[in-house]
């Protein structure tokens, strides 16, 4: 039965992808239906999948010495970011059925999100390290394919290029470690690795811990390569929903999460994961206050979000980290789509044109602002629980300086979450702008995920005990009940985060009074405009690279004999390697 | 010198590969082009039952070299579509008119 | 018994050589099935008896039936034009990757003995029981084929019927 859902998982949205494409642009209603029917049937198997979690292998393809077996584990961890990706990428699907209506080109659309979802429950049930890289790239390419939807605009192919180039950065780290890893074991298993660290040299496991870090950041826009996902938020908003929120970008925190027991006794390794959490998070919400752009300010609080899942993983807090990743995926899936609404409705992204729109919208203000305070952090929504639960991880094991910043961006995250729905639905309308409410297709994709910001956080005893050690023999997660971990959280620092979270709002409310600090702190404010000049990195990387692409076209000619010569020179170039190995 | 039917036969791999190669960079024919792949891979096919045949697993080698041939025919018919329609669109075999791509 | 197994090598070789060298292309085609059927011939000396029956009926026949098509629709192409690499180049680049293959291979290869065949395990055993996903790999490689010569053909409708419209 087990191995019936997995393969289901993966397989459906794949079947659905190729069905919508050969359905044809002509028939459209054709495209909704198969697309939301081969979804929902994913999203149910993610369900029913839920509580048959274990440690052992369900599926395990034989692929001859090269590659190693092809296996699929379904553990909790797998299991539940395999149940997050189907069944926000349902609720995505039926949100698109309204949002792209009158679209050219749905076949491309859907049957890149189909295979996208299939890809992504695949990056996170494999143990195959290789297998993992290949799903890793999937992913990569159809959320560049997603970015670059309207390929007639120039900064959607920028943005996609951008996106492919630097989350490329991490999947050679990925390959390499695979590589490594296979070089010293002679197999792609993870579970192996995770099991016993020592059969890889210290030294070489330094090398794979660090460079694993480096791809969790590319892949999750951490620092330093933040500027990727704004720039990303070109692509259609069930996209950003979907991909940019709620599933791929969490694969970088899977990834320090999946080999936390592998790579925690690395020295530094730990201190430099917390660092790049907490930077992250501050430099994003810094950014948020100052961005304009509706989709881009969701975009950084999703990059300074992922930064508290990193800083959670840093400080030994996997249950916290992976508690809140299910809290952010359901309350910013929910920001985004509400903003999707937003933007569909007056046809802008631009936060100074809105205001006053709750009057028109009120579905899509009350369910923007549950998603807010979730986002805020304000009690009893889920965000509340999983991000006091993150800062109780770290005060309790990590070092205080960082507790301290990440209480900061705590106070910050409340502030621009403020500003944020003041800006879009309050206040007198800026310009002549008419909303319409969400239509029936947005609703049935809100109104659920609304209801999980307001309720998920009941699921902590569950949820602990799906990523206990039945399922996860090596993180060490000890299965509680709901109430007993919710007490831990009772405690004087939340009484202190919540005082700061109150902080921030205040000082929305008082901003007028505040005018003087906010000119003494304007060059925080220039240099957050300017992204702290990590913008210049990123698009020197993405500039080298293509510079580089432009100057190997000479080798292109054209000419099939020069192709094979290369080849041919190729294999000499083989030949003469082997044999002066041989002797 | 010890000569065997196993160096005869790699004689032949050898023939067929070198034969193949070099026509591979010689010709501009796109049909030409096909018939060297196929013997290039004429010459893999033997050089594959002849390893099995000397660990003795000729059956085994047989049963991959079967997915040499389909793979190889497969090659061969679409090259060959292929073929015909750049004939009748560009009016020549040559490979060198195929640079619509190219920029 | 080692002089059959050199004239066949030897034909194999000259019949390649030929199919390399023949002006025509129908000739080229002809001298191409002529060398398959001896490669045929060489499988069963060698005992891949089954093999040799798949690749005298696919490789000769099928292939050259395709090939003599083709050319029929397509026509000859007179001009032989002249390939950019330089031919010494094309040469020496050959040999050193022929040669350092055979400096490789063969001193391994010359000890061996030609023993007799004893593997008692029968072809179908191996196609059916071991190699599933080899079967299935080729039912998606022809599939693929067909999809692809298909979709091919009704490009050139669509370009005859915008022909038309233009006309």
């Amino acid at each position: 039965m087990t191995l019936i859902l997995v393969a289901a998982m993966i397989l459906l949205p794949w079947a659905g992808a190729l069905f919508v494409w050969a359905a044809g642009n002509e028939r459209p209603r054709l495209q909704n239906g198969l697309a939301v029917t081969f979804s929902v049937a994913a999203g149910i198997c993610g369900l029913a999948m839920l509580p048959r979690a274990g440690a052992e292998v369900v599926l395990n393809f034989p692929v001859g010495g090269a590659f190693g077996d092809f296996t699929f584990v379904a553990d909790g961890l797998g299991v539940f970011l395999a149940a997050v990706a189907t069944v926000i990428g349902s609720l995505a699907v039926i949100f698109s059925v309204d949002y792209m209506k009158g679209e050219h080109q749905l076949g491309r659309y859907y049957a890149m999100v189909l295979f996208f979802i299939g890809a992504m429950v695949g990056l996170v049930l494999t143990s195959n390290l290789l297998l993992m890289f290949f799903f890793w790239e999937i992913t990569a390419l159809c959320s560049y394919a997603l970015i670059s939807f309207n390929n007639d605009d120039p900064k959607a192919v920028a943005g996609g290029m951008k996106a492919l180039i630097i989350t490329q950065l991490g999947g050679i780290g990925l390959l390499v470690g695979a590589l490594v890893l296979y070089a010293y074991t002679g197999s792609y298993d993870i579970q192996a690795l995770i099991a016993n660290p020592a059969i890889v040299p210290a030294g070489v496991l330094a090398w794979m811990a660090f460079g694993g870090l480096a791809a969790a950041a590319a892949k999750s826009a951490q620092f330093p390569f933040q500027t990727w996902l704004p720039d990303a938020m070109e692509a259609p908003t069930p996209i950003s929903a979907l991909i940019h929120a709620a599933t791929m970008v969490n694969a970088g925190v899977y990834l320090l999460a999946r080999f936390y027991p592998a790579f925690h006794g690395v020295p530094g390794w730990t201190t430099a994961v917390t660092l790049v959490g907490l930077v992250t998070a501050l430099l994003a919400a810094l950014m948020a206050l100052v961005a304009n752009d509706l989709k881009r300010v969701l975009a950084y609080s999703t990059v300074s979000q992922l930064g508290y899942m990193v800083y959670a993983v840093g400080v030994g807090g996997i249950y916290a980290s992976q508690f809140h990743l299910l809290s952010h995926s359901v309350f910013k899936a929910l920001l985004f789509l509400s903003a999707g609404a937003v933007i569909h409705a007056v046809g802008t992204r631009d936060m100074r044109q809105m205001g006053g729109l709750g009057k028109q919208m009120p579905l899509t203000r009350a369910v923007f602002i549950i998603g807010s305070l979730a986002l805020a952090g304000i009690p009893i929504l889920n965000g509340f629980w999983s991000k006091e639960l993150v800062l109780e991880a770290g005060l309790m094991h990590g070092p205080m300086w960082a507790y301290v910043g990440m209480l900061i961006g705590a106070g910050l995250t409340a502030f621009y979450t403020y500003r944020m729905v003041t800006m879009v639905f309050y206040g007198s309308p800026r310009s002549a702008l008419h909303g319409h409410d969400a239509g029936p297709a947005m609703r049935v994709a809100l109104i659920p995920l609304a209801f999980g910001a307001l309720t998920t956080w009941l699921l902590a005893g569950p949820f602990s005990r799906l990523l206990s050690v039945e399922s996860l023999p090596m993180h060490h997660i000890e299965p509680e009940n709901t109430w007993v971990i919710l007490e831990e959280v009772f405690s004087l620092p939340t009484l202190i985060a919540l005082l700061v979270v109150a902080l921030g709002l205040v000082c929305w409310w008082q901003r007028e009074r505040l005018a003087g600090l906010g000119q003494a702190l304007k060059g925080i404010g220039w240099a957050a405009e300017h992204s702290f000049g990590f913008e210049a990195v990123n698009r020197a990387i993405v500039g080298g690279t293509q510079k580089l692409g432009e100057a190997l076209r000479v080798t292109q000619t054209g000419w099939l004999n020069w192709n094979v010569f290369g080849i041919l020179a190729g294999l000499v170039v083989v030949l003469i390697v082997v044999i002066l190995g041989g002797r | 010198m010890n000569l065997s039917v196993a160096t005869l036969v790699f004689v032949a791999v050898l023939g067929l590969l070198g034969v193949g190669l070099y026509a591979l960079l010689a010709t501009r024919n796109l049909i030409k082009v096909i018939v060297a792949l196929q013997i290039l891979v004429k010459g893999a096919m033997l050089a594959l039952v002849l390893a099995g045949r000397l660990r003795n697993a000729v059956q085994e080698a047989q049963s991959l070299a079967l997915t040499v041939i389909v793979a190889d025919t497969i090659v061969a018919v679409i090259g060959l579509t292929l073929a015909v329609q750049i004939r009748q669109r560009l009016g020549t075999l040559d490979i060198k008119a195929l640079t619509s791509l190219r920029r | 018994m080692l002089i059959w197994h050199g004239l066949v090598v030897a034909g194999i070789v000259v019949c390649a050589i030929l199919a390399i060298r023949a002006q025509r292309l129908l000739t080229s085609a002809l001298w191409l099935a002529g060398c398959s059927a001896l490669v045929a011939v060489l499988l069963y000396l060698m005992g891949a008896a089954e093999l040799a029956v798949i690749e005298l009926s696919v490789g000769a026949g099928l292939v050259t039936v395709l090939f003599v098509f083709a050319i029929n629709i397509a026509g000859e192409d007179a001009a032989s034009l002249p390939s950019p690499l330089p031919r010494p180049l094309s040469w020496v680049v050959v040999l050193v990757a022929v040669g350092l293959l055979a400096w490789r291979v063969l001193p391994e290869l010359l000890p061996l003995p030609w023993l007799r065949v004893t593997d008692s395990s029968t072809f179908s055993d191996w196609v059916w029981g071991n190699r599933m996903v080899d079967l299935l790999l080729q039912v998606v490689l022809i599939f693929a084929g067909v999809l692809g010569m298909m979709g091919l053909l009704s490009e050139r409708k669509k370009a005859g019927e915008h022909e038309e419209e233009s006309a």
